[in-house]
């Protein structure tokens, strides 16, 4: 990120949001790679959760994502995931289950176009269930 | 020290930012303990008051995860891996 935005280029934020339509009816997920503050790399994972109102990322498949950050010289900078039906903004469910200390963004395919959003889930320890929700702005290049 | 622990991101505020922390072989029990010594607040983080792995860490040892080995009692000899993994989930 610069500051605090998420910097994506147009390919991959259509590749991000391409991953999240294929997936309904269910939520669909994955990670954004990013190199010198710039997502570079749009990591499609499958929801674990297999559900049109739940995500989660299956620990094996994470745990091979991470690997490859790390082997590919990337850093972790978002969780990407959908909202099939509502707006693009942290459910009750998003912010007690973060974990995270990057941007979640959310794809809602409530309308045409997709929206796009991302957010921060400040918390005071790392698996508290609430949070203060604070918004990234999400920079599309090219 | 023979055994490496990956550190996500998310605990680094308890490491100094270290992202890699390097321990004696023993149980994940035990490596946690370690890890503790070296870093204090750091088991707080990864275990209920109740002695069991908070439900939304992953633990790793080399390829396999934890959960399925012997959670705790797993045990990580000289030159494996351990990486520990925040849960991914929400809705």
């Amino acid at each position: 990120m610069t500051g605090d935005a998420l910097v994506i280029a147009m390919k991959l934020r259509d590749e991000m949001v391409d991953h999240c339509s294929q997936g309904r009816p269910n939520e669909a997920c994955g990670l954004l790679a990013t190199k010198d503050g710039e997502v570079v790399k749009v990591l499609k994972m499958a929801n674990a959760a297999a559900s049109p109102v739940r995500y989660a990322l299956d620990p094996k498949e994470q745990f091979e994502a991470y690997k490859l950050l790390d082997q590919d010289g990337l850093e972790l900078g978002g969780v990407f995931h959908s909202h099939t039906r509502t707006e693009a903004y942290p459910s009750p469910t998003d912010v007690r289950m973060a974990t995270e200390d990057v941007p979640y963004v959310i794809v809602s395919l409530a309308r045409e176009p997709a929206e796009v959003r991302a957010f921060r889930i400040v918390k005071s320890e790392w698996a508290d269930p609430g949070g203060d929700i604070l918004e990234v702005p999400v920079v599309v290049e090219g | 020290m023979a055994v490496e622990v990956r550190i996500p991101t998310v605990f680094r505020k308890f490491t100094g930012d270290r992202s890699v922390i390097e321990v004696e072989p023993g149980t994940i029990s035990q490596v946690i303990d370690q890890l503790d010594v070296q870093h204090p607040g750091l088991k707080e983080q990864l275990m209920t008051p109740q002695g069991e792995l908070h439900r939304f860490v992953n633990i790793y040892v080399n390829d396999e995860d934890a959960r399925y080995l012997e959670k705790l009692d797993t045990k990580v000899a000289e030159g494996d891996t351990v990486s520990l993994l925040p849960s991914v989930a929400g809705g």
